[in-house]
């Protein structure tokens, strides 16, 4: 096998301290005085933490690591700070997402209340021109924060040369390489391809080509109903395309999203125009022509259809990134998903090499990544960081909003936990009846013994701000009661929160 | 003695900064204590006097949970004061503690850990051991809680003795529901417990993926090729390497020892490794014994599918500028003019013509290139990076 040629390095042993504490970082002194005698002196100055990649995970860490007086560089390749979610994720996809919302407003839904407006035209070029000032706005504060916080920002691509050295293509040519005693991966994630069509952004998009379309689609597929899917679907839908979406299992918003809450959601897009076929398989697909051909079956077999659009969007999830990286230098193991393998501390094998964000376990979330970019400098620097996995909110920005924290009614059924539920609709909501914006409901679910708040779900308006309440009352043990009794401002949506916690271990007043 | 991290088991006491018999307010420092990894500062949480000093200056390996001092509330009068016995100490069940004023006229507690409600992990319930533990609730009262006890007629001070199974020793409704045997006792500590595993990734049974070019080799047969050139074509594979630490090595040895060493040299070893154990050739024909292992499903079993390959890299010196990568790989097909000119495709060099080219390199960076039958690009991708990886990481070790 080839394996002993690539270097093995010193004992680990020997190497850099791993969990030191506080400021107690020292020059990992033997294991490069070796190196030196051995005649592989390298020139690249070591720094106490090296992270690869630039997304939410590692700037979060690297500003982090910087606050706490580390010496830290910080590897990206795209040109720009902030990953996935500032350049093609979450800010572009929400800004369309709020665009397209006022622009199908005013084109639905204001002459009843008073407005009237004349032509309404869509100006899709300044849309998107919108979406990149919001884009490049960000990216920009994130390097400015860099230069405040000490950190090294190196743009180019990394690649492990062995446990202590990252070699750097640089982007504005020539190369580079940095050592570290520390080394955080957080490469992030693609898109999944669908095996069978080819991605070239225009005609077959992963969500990338679907937040930068030149031109509204006549007719748009998107193959999987989850968060991404139906964010994007419902961007294109409200712009004017018709819009089918295609999901394997028989509910939408993945399996996080309760059941109960899915179909209420579903039912809610399906008005907006949206078209969905559940239950259904893609059996392959056909880009060759002018449109893309797709070929559907339902999922336990049988009925056979065909669509045909413009443009198709490959949702089907999102997959661990971690090519050209080098991990077969270091021998780091990935599990079948291609996940890089870690311990509660985030730390590989390698124990001075640690993993954070999309590219190992965990929901592939951005505040997910950024909260274990904070706790694993802290490991760093105090030996102890904090994830609570059990409180991670998820939300999906369409409209109505949805978003959940903790466990839904399927997943409690399954672990056979017996629990109450209380919900409260935003028809009975007085803040919402003002705003004439009452589709979706807030549902709590509880411990049927000791009323702990196992699960917050809401379908509704704003229901991405209102889910913090719900997490941060499964971060104390709260009960329902304990919600029911805090004071909410009138009128407010999080009345609705409120009133959804009473009909929990109790009454709800206004329903 | 508190456990300032969660790997920590002992500690020493470096020195005490506040004498016996002074009083602190929150936020000063009582004493410094050194472990294997740091040292570190330990605040008081509240303001108190410091009643009686159990581990002096300099004791060592005192283990997390035992008592080191007696600490008094602001303005006790510690002449009158009587020391609690100590508890066992219990590592992972330390009780987060702070000044007590307890109903009775004793305000004296132990400081064992007095710190420790500001490290102890957040997401330790109490429930992880057998039972939960009493604690001093520190924090407003739940709503829930005040509830519950006003309407069974207990004291505020009670809710100091329910064992708490709550995030940080939080007293919770269940708790007091418990308490008052409204629900089965252990039931919030089997909750908190669950609860508490939710708050962990779950990293167990993780299925590691297979060696990765058995994977790729198996996705490549199983992915619909792309429409075939004509059949028996061979497909150029190129990949960039930097010389760069070949020159350096280079120049190291030049200077210790005064051997000038020939990139070609680098080269030769290199490709020799990188040539052992390649994924096997899609054109071999699999011998009978492979034909009788994938019957058993042996050939899923990782090592099987090897064999040594014949391959030589072309090197082209690369211009500076032209150092974009962000894709390492490149597999490009055969120019169709050179196929309708009869031209066979470039790159099937000889071991003559690659020390020539060799020789001529300058640039640091370099394009290797070799020719595959199709269907074997991964095959040869897996030589390319291998020599890439021999050449770039310490090509020293190619010549010692
Ligand atoms: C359309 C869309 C919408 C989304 N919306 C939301 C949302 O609303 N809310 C939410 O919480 N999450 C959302 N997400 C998910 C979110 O974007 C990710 O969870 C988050 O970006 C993960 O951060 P990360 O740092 O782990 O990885 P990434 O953000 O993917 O960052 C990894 C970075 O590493 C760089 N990199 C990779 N390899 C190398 C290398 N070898 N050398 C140097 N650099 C390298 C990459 O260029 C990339 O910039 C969305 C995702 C998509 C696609």
């Amino acid at each position: 096998m080839f394996r002993p040629v690539v270097p093995r390095a010193a004992p680990r042993s020997l190497l850099g301290p791993a969990t030191a504490a506080q400021s107690t970082f020292r020059a990992s002194n033997i294991y490069f005085q070796d190196r030196l005698r051995r005649g592989y002196a390298s020139e690249a100055e070591e720094k106490d933490l090296v992270i690869i990649g630039g997304g939410v995970a590692g700037y979060v860490a690297a500003i982090k690591a910087g606050q706490s007086g580390l010496k830290v560089a910080c590897i990206e390749k795209r040109g720009s700070l902030g990953g996935t979610c500032l350049n093609v994720g979450c800010i572009p996809s929400k800004s369309l997402l709020n665009n397209s919302h006022l622009y199908h407003q005013i084109l639905h839904d204001t002459k009843n209340r008073g407005i009237e407006v004349g032509d309404v035209k869509l100006n899709l070029q300044t849309m998107m021109k919108a979406k990149e000032t919001s884009v490049s706005g960000l990216t920009k504060g994130i390097e400015f924060l860099f230069k405040k916080n000490n950190v090294e920002y190196i743009k180019g691509t990394g690649a492990f040369q062995d446990e202590n050295t990252v070699a750097v293509n640089l982007i504005d040519g020539g190369e580079t390489s940095v050592r570290g005693k520390n080394i955080f991966i957080a490469t992030g994630s693609e898109a999944t391809p669908f095996p069978g069509l080819t991605i070239d952004e225009k005609k077959v998009i992963t969500s990338t080509g679907a937040i930068a379309l030149q031109q509204v689609p006549k007719k748009m597929v998107v193959i999987g109903g989850g968060i991404i899917g139906l964010e994007m679907g419902s961007v294109w839908s409200r712009l004017g395309a018709e819009v089918t979406v295609v999901e394997f299992l028989g509910q939408i918003g993945g399996p996080g999203m309760d059941a109960e809450i899915a179909k209420m959601t579903q039912k809610m897009l399906a008005k907006q125009g949206m078209k969905f076929k559940l239950n259904t398989k893609v059996t392959k697909g056909d880009d060759s022509g002018e449109s893309v051909k797709i070929n559907t079956e339902a999922a336990k077999g049988g009925k056979e259809e065909i669509l045909d659009a413009d443009v198709v969007l490959v949702a089907i999830g999102r997959r661990p990134y971690t090519a050209g990286l080098g991990l077969d230098n270091i021998g780091l193991e990935t599990d079948e998903k291609g996940r890089l393998v870690i311990d509660q501390e985030y730390r590989t094998k390698i124990p001075h090499i640690r993993v954070i964000g999309d590219v190992t376990f965990g929901p592939m979330l951005a505040h997910k990544a950024e909260e274990e970019g904070v706790a694993a400098v802290e490991y760093l620097t105090k030996g102890y960081g904090h994830v609570n996995y059990g409180a991670i909110p998820s939300v999906m920005y369409t409209h109505p909003e949805v978003a959940w924290v903790g466990q839904n009614e399927q997943e409690l059924k399954a672990a056979g936990v017996k629990y109450r539920v209380g919900s409260f609709p935003f028809s009975a909501n007085s803040r919402a009846k003002t705003n004439l914006d009452t589709e979706g409901i807030v549902k709590f679910i509880s411990d049927a013994n000791t009323d702990r708040i196992l699960g917050v779900h809401i379908v509704g308006p704003n229901a991405g701000e209102m889910i913090a309440e719900g997490t941060l009352a499964l971060e104390y043990g709260a009960s329902s009661e304990d919600v029911a009794r805090t004071s909410h401002a009138h009128p407010t949506l999080s009345e609705a929160f409120k009133e959804a916690a009473m009909a929990t271990y109790d009454k709800a007043i206004h329903y | 003695m508190p456990a300032l991290s969660p790997t920590m088991t002992e500690g020493n006491i470096a020195t005490w900064r506040v004498k016996e018999g002074d009083s602190f307010v929150a936020g000063d420092v009582l004493l410094e204590i050194e472990t294997d990894k740091a040292q570190m500062d330990v605040e008081a949480q509240d303001d108190g006097i410091l009643a009686k000093i159990i581990q002096g200056d300099g004791s060592k390996s005192v283990q997390i949970g035992t008592r080191i001092a007696v600490t008094a509330e602001p303005g006790d009068d510690l002449s009158s004061l009587k020391t609690p016995a100590e508890d066992t100490p219990a590592p992972k069940e330390k009780r987060a503690e702070e000044p007590t004023k307890q109903a009775s006229s004793q305000p004296l507690k132990e400081s064992s850990s007095a710190p420790a409600a500001k490290s102890s992990p957040p997401s330790q319930t109490a429930g992880k051991g057998s039972a939960a533990k009493a604690q001093r609730q520190t924090y407003p009262l739940y709503p829930s809680v005040q509830r519950l006890l006003r309407e069974n007629g207990l004291p505020k001070e009670e809710a100091d003795k329910i064992p708490a199974t709550g995030p940080n020793g939080r007293l919770l409704k269940g708790d007091v529901l418990a308490y008052i045997g409204r629900i089965e006792g252990s039931y919030s500590v089997e909750q908190s417990k669950r609860i508490g595993e939710l708050a962990h990734l779950d990293l167990s049974n993780i299925k590691l993926a297979q060696p990765k070019k058995e994977v790729t080799l198996e996705e490549l047969a199983a992915a619909p090729q792309t429409p075939p050139v004509a059949e028996g074509l061979d497909v150029e594979i190129a990949i960039p390497i930097s010389l760069k630490a070949v020159m350096e090595c280079q120049k190291r040895v030049q200077e210790s020892i005064g051997v000038s060493l020939p990139f070609s040299t680098f080269i030769a070893r290199a490709t020799e490794l990188a040539n052992e154990d390649l994924p096997q050739s899609k054109s071999e024909k699999p011998s009978a014994e492979d034909l009788f292992n994938a019957v058993l499903g042996l050939d899923k079993v990782a090592g099987k599918k090897f064999s040594r390959g014949q391959f030589t890299p072309q090197v082209t010196a690369l211009p500076p500028t032209s150092l974009r990568v962000t894709k390492p790989l490149t597999a490009k097909q055969p120019d169709i003019l050179d196929i309708l000119a009869g031209k066979t495709p470039a790159a099937r060099s000889t071991k003559a013509s690659l020390i020539r080219g060799a020789e001529k390199l300058v640039a640091p960076v370099n394009v290797f290139s070799v020719s595959a039958p199709k269907g074997d690009e991964r095959r040869a991708q897996v030589f390319l990076e291998r020599v890439k990886s021999a050449l770039e990481a310490e090509p020293g070790r190619l010549v010692v």
